[in-house]
């Protein structure tokens, strides 16, 4: 069952008198507890991509559909709904609240979610359980990381949406964090979209999807994706 | 190149910067205005009083001065100048209005100030020279015939000229009246030889060819050595008052020691919020552009060039702020120091310029300064190390552990209360000057309104409570016994009573005899609880007792003018009086053994008529009427001080609140793509606010009611007010302060609306 489903989607940005075209006239249909990567160069509207489907923007045309509603036409205070229940994210630069401590930080979901789960549970899975008093800034990259997929899983959400997750941690953490992401998600059997420009990555995807000039250059199903310690970093 | 940056940058944080000048002028101008107000003032009755040569002296006498009297005194060494003069107050005919006829034969001294018409002739037999502000009142022209009666005297003649003069700088009938009111009284000079035409040779057989008895000088003598210098040269004691003893001088001054105080202390705190919120501020500003320090350092620019662009962005911000403080400053000088305005009611004098002292110049010379050198220090701390170390953007200070965080009741908190609490920690400056801001408002106010019920309470008491009578009857003793006084009183259903004066140390204070019966004047004590005289001492004022160092069981000795006797005198209690001075009843007067003549009738009757013994009469409303004015003066500082805090407080804290959204855009972006809608990030705002706002009034009310205190402590030479703080003033004050934290926050709060997630999340940490 595909759990998003894009329909002619097109984001255009204005500036002044510029106009640029992010995506494209996009078509894209995407299955249900699958790990899908977006691969593609720098301006290349993969962001774009993942913060549609992650109701931080909205489309200028076209319709996305994601576990059968139409998010192109909610109004902002239903896509903070939206945001709360149905995605989780996860940035390259964490964005966690510095004033909050690791416990504080994954635990504030629970003042959105419905279905959020312990903040205890989630941080002893991603293994940091003895530092949930600790602030991020007594962190290391990638356990900031860390903290920010538990938050993100916290929630409970039906996707999880990552946008260069690794991009700012050294090859040995980039592995960790990539391979908790992955065992994570499938044991709770999330559907995970990875933005990145790493083609490493694309080895342990289930589908690649390739993206250029805000158009979808390619969409392939991987029957065999490697794991995270097979991928050539 | 670095111009043009300059001009961008400044159009990047127009909001900050705007702020920034509005506080700045604000600052300025309020400390300017309020310290022109009392400076200008000086200057202003210092110009009328040496053009018209206000007496430093004056020698009394009941016989008159002859001109040998006048020749002696001159001849005392370090007498510049002096004249005889005279001055009594006539009625006018056919009307209630009075006027005072004066006399000076020697204008250089206690002479007048000509605003229209023939200049003073001291030949002619009929000429009149008139306060110009009586005349316009009483639509009196130059031309016209007056005709005034004195006694059984009447005084005819024309109007020469429109005048001002010091010696009626503060044109009032008697001590009782508070504010001159132009519509019933005024003054009129007449020369010493249209004087000597109109009293009868009958007349003269009693009082002398000249009847002067008053002997004004110019000297620079302290007051000690005059009184002996007199006293020796005429071989007599006479009754002498310094210049500081009369209501002119002492009520001008008096004007400008309030305008000091209040000059001096409010809007100190005015300089020192924007100081203090200007260099966040400015901090903040240099943080935020400490990348682009880096990318100018990295170029190649000097530390030394890349100082001074930035530099000059305080400089900038210094010099348009004050100029548009000194801007607000004339304006609130002018509004308070106006001819038109209440204070020109108050005092009559010919020019209006504003000054600025000295003092203010400096103070915005080391505002300035100051804003640039906080400028310049931040950029320096920016610049500090290699290019690449400037380039690496501000971080703000590391989240440490508080204390309060192993208590039971922090675990208990919800996220957004921890989340609040630990940015005013991290974020120490911010949450401070926004405490400050809201002390500083929440002090402005409670200290502005509660001036005004102060005021109010005073007035009330005074006035409304202590004048128990309808009418006050002024007798004139010359023509009635104490013995026919007291018949008239009984008549009259009233109690009566000796207002004079007599010398306490150097000191001259009014001695007040009291004979009451019927609670037509009542006394309040310290408390403002109303008190019998007793028989068994003297009561004191409290200003008296301050300065003298007097308390209850304690005695006294004091002398009348001119008199070799003193009397001893028990002090029975302290009370707050209008007047300086002494309060007995009649009983302890007659066993002290002081000599007294009854001047005063109170009384509910309103129906009495002048006659021989009989001076005037004046109504309790007619003494309450010329209050309203005096209220007014002090509610135009009042109203201008709150319209004042609550700009400021606006200011700085909508300031302070744009900076705290900007930098915790990132956290609120974070906030908002977990799933947090508008409305909950908005309200954690908000909550923020509240707090600051809820501890700084719980500062900032007690330390207001210690600024009032403080206030009417500066102010208590003047008027024995006691703090009065009506519930009104708290709940306005809070009201206010809330309303100003609450319309700021939701003013930021509104912002959230326009977090750019994407934007913001993609910027690297």
């Amino acid at each position: 069952m595909n759990i998003i489903e894009l329909t002619d989607i097109s984001r255009v940005y204005t500036n002044g008198e510029h106009e640029q075209r992010a995506l494209d006239h996009v078509d894209l249909a995407l299955e249900e507890g699958k790990f899908i990567v977006v691969l593609g160069p720098s301006g290349a509207g993969k962001s774009t991509l993942l913060n549609l489907l992650g109701g931080l923007d909205s489309p200028t045309s076209g319709t996305i559909r994601v576990n059968g509603k139409d998010i192109s036409t909610l109004s902002e205070s239903e896509l903070a709904d939206y945001r709360a229940e149905t995605v989780g994210f996860v940035f390259q630069s964490y964005n966690l609240i510095p004033t909050l401590t690791v416990l504080e930080n994954v635990a504030l979901v629970k003042e959105i979610a419905k279905n959020a789960l312990s903040s205890h549970e989630m941080l002893r899975a991603v293994g940091l359980e003895d530092h949930i008093h600790n602030f991020p800034s007594e962190l290391s990259g990638g356990e900031q990381q860390r903290v920010s997929i538990a938050r993100a899983l916290a929630k409970n959400p039906k996707i999880l949406l990552c946008d260069e997750p690794t991009g700012a941690l050294d090859s040995q953490t980039g592995v960790m964090v990539l391979k908790l992401l992955l065992s994570m998600a499938r044991d709770m059997k999330k559907t995970i979209i990875i933005v990145t420009h790493n083609q490493n990555i694309a080895g342990m995807a289930d589908v690649v999807v390739k993206v250029k000039n805000g158009r979808i250059v390619s969409c392939t199903e991987q029957p065999n994706p490697l794991s995270a310690e097979e991928v050539d970093w | 190149m670095l111009r043009r940056k300059l001009f961008r940058t400044f159009l990047n944080y127009k909001a900050q910067f705007i702020s920034m000048i509005i506080m700045i002028a604000l600052g300025i101008g309020v400390f300017f205005g309020f310290n022109m107000e009392w400076y200008s003032l000086v200057k202003d009755v210092s110009y009328i009083m040496d053009e018209t040569g206000y007496s430093d002296f004056r020698i009394y006498s009941e016989d008159g001065f002859t001109a040998e009297d006048l020749e002696k005194v001159m001849a005392i060494d370090g007498v510049r100048d002096g004249t005889r003069f005279l001055t009594v107050n006539a009625s006018v005919k056919d009307d209630t209005d009075v006027l005072a006829i004066a006399v000076s034969e020697n204008m250089n001294v206690s002479g007048l100030y000509l605003m229209e018409g023939e200049p003073y002739d001291e030949t002619s037999s009929d000429g009149m020279w008139i306060s110009d502000q009586y005349a316009q009142k009483n639509d009196i022209h130059i031309g016209d015939e007056l005709t005034l009666t004195y006694k059984m005297l009447t005084v005819t003649g024309t109007v020469r000229g429109l005048v001002k003069a010091s010696e009626f700088l503060i044109c009032l009938p008697d001590e009782t009246q508070m504010m001159p009111d132009y519509n019933s009284f005024g003054f009129v000079y007449i020369s010493p030889a249209m004087l000597k035409e109109i009293i009868p040779a009958i007349f003269r057989s009693f009082i002398g060819d000249d009847p002067y008895f008053q002997i004004n000088v110019l000297s620079d003598l302290n007051k000690k050595t005059f009184v002996e210098a007199v006293d020796k040269a005429l071989g007599k004691t006479f009754l002498v008052l310094s210049k500081d003893e009369t209501v002119s001088y002492a009520e001008a001054m008096g004007e400008v020691e309030e305008g000091k105080t209040m000059g001096l202390i409010l809007p100190v705190l005015f300089v020192a919020i924007a100081v203090l919120t200007m260099v966040t501020t400015m901090h903040r500003i240099t943080a935020s552009e400490k990348t682009q320090i880096g990318t100018l350092k990295a170029l190649g620019f000097h530390d030394g060039v890349i100082l001074r662009h930035y530099a000059s962005y305080a400089l900038m911000i210094g010099a348009a702020g004050s100029v548009l403080g000194i801007a607000i400053g004339y304006g609130l000088g002018y509004y308070i120091m106006n001819p038109n305005s209440a204070m020109g009611t108050y005092i009559d004098m010919p020019r209006w310029t504003l000054y600025i002292p000295g003092f203010c110049w400096i103070v915005m010379a080391a505002m300035i300064l100051f804003l640039v050198l906080i400028c310049f220090l931040s950029v320096k701390e920016m610049l500090k190390g290699s290019a690449a170390d400037a380039l690496r953007p501000y971080t703000p200070a590391r989240m440490n552990h508080l204390a309060l965080e192993e208590t039971k009741a922090f675990k208990s908190l919800s996220f957004g209360t921890k989340w609040n609490l630990r940015d005013c920690f991290r974020h120490k400056a911010r949450s401070f000057m926004t405490l400050f801001g809201i002390i500083g408002c929440m002090i402005l106010l409670v200290g502005g309104l509660g001036m005004n019920d102060t005021l109010h309470g005073f007035m009330n008491s005074f006035y409304e409570d202590a004048i128990n009578y309808e009418s006050r009857i002024n007798l004139d003793p010359e023509n009635l016994s104490n013995e026919e006084a007291v018949e008239l009183a009984k008549e009259v259903d009233g109690d009566y009573a000796s207002l004079g004066s007599v010398q306490l140390e150097d000191k001259g204070v009014a001695l007040e005899i009291y004979h009451i019966e019927k609670d037509h004047v009542r006394f309040p004590d310290r408390n403002m609880k109303y008190q019998p005289l007793g028989n068994d001492g003297a009561y004191i004022c409290q200003r008296l007792a301050d300065e003298f160092s007097v308390n209850v069981g304690d005695e006294i000795t004091f002398s009348p003018y001119g008199k070799e006797e003193s009397y001893t005198v028990k002090i029975a209690g302290v009370l707050r009086s209008l007047t300086e001075g002494i309060i007995m009843s009649d009983q302890y007067a007659d066993e002290a053994g002081i000599d007294y003549s009854i001047n005063t009738i109170y009384t509910d009757r309103t129906d009495i008529e002048p006659d021989d013994a009989i001076l005037n009469v004046q109504t309790k409303k007619a003494i309450m009427d010329s209050f309203d004015t005096f209220v007014e003066l002090m509610n135009v500082m009042i109203v201008l001080l709150v319209i004042a805090a609550v700009v400021l407080s606006l200011v700085v804290l909508y300031n302070l609140g744009t900076m705290s959204y900007v930098e915790r855009y990132r956290e609120m972006a974070t906030l908002k793509v977990v799933g947090f809608k508008d409305r909950k990030i908005g309200s954690l705002l908000i909550t923020q606010n509240l707090w600051l706002t809820v501890i700084g009034a719980a500062i900032g009310l007690p330390a207001g009611v210690g600024v009032l205190a403080y206030l009417l402590k500066a102010l208590a030479s003047e008027y024995e007010m006691k703090l009065v703080l009506g519930p009104l003033t708290y709940l306005v004050s809070i009201l206010l302060t809330f309303g100003v934290s609450l319309a700021v926050g939701l003013m930021v709060a509104r912002k959230n609306r326009h977090i750019d997630m994407v934007a913001a999340l993609k910027t690297q940490e």
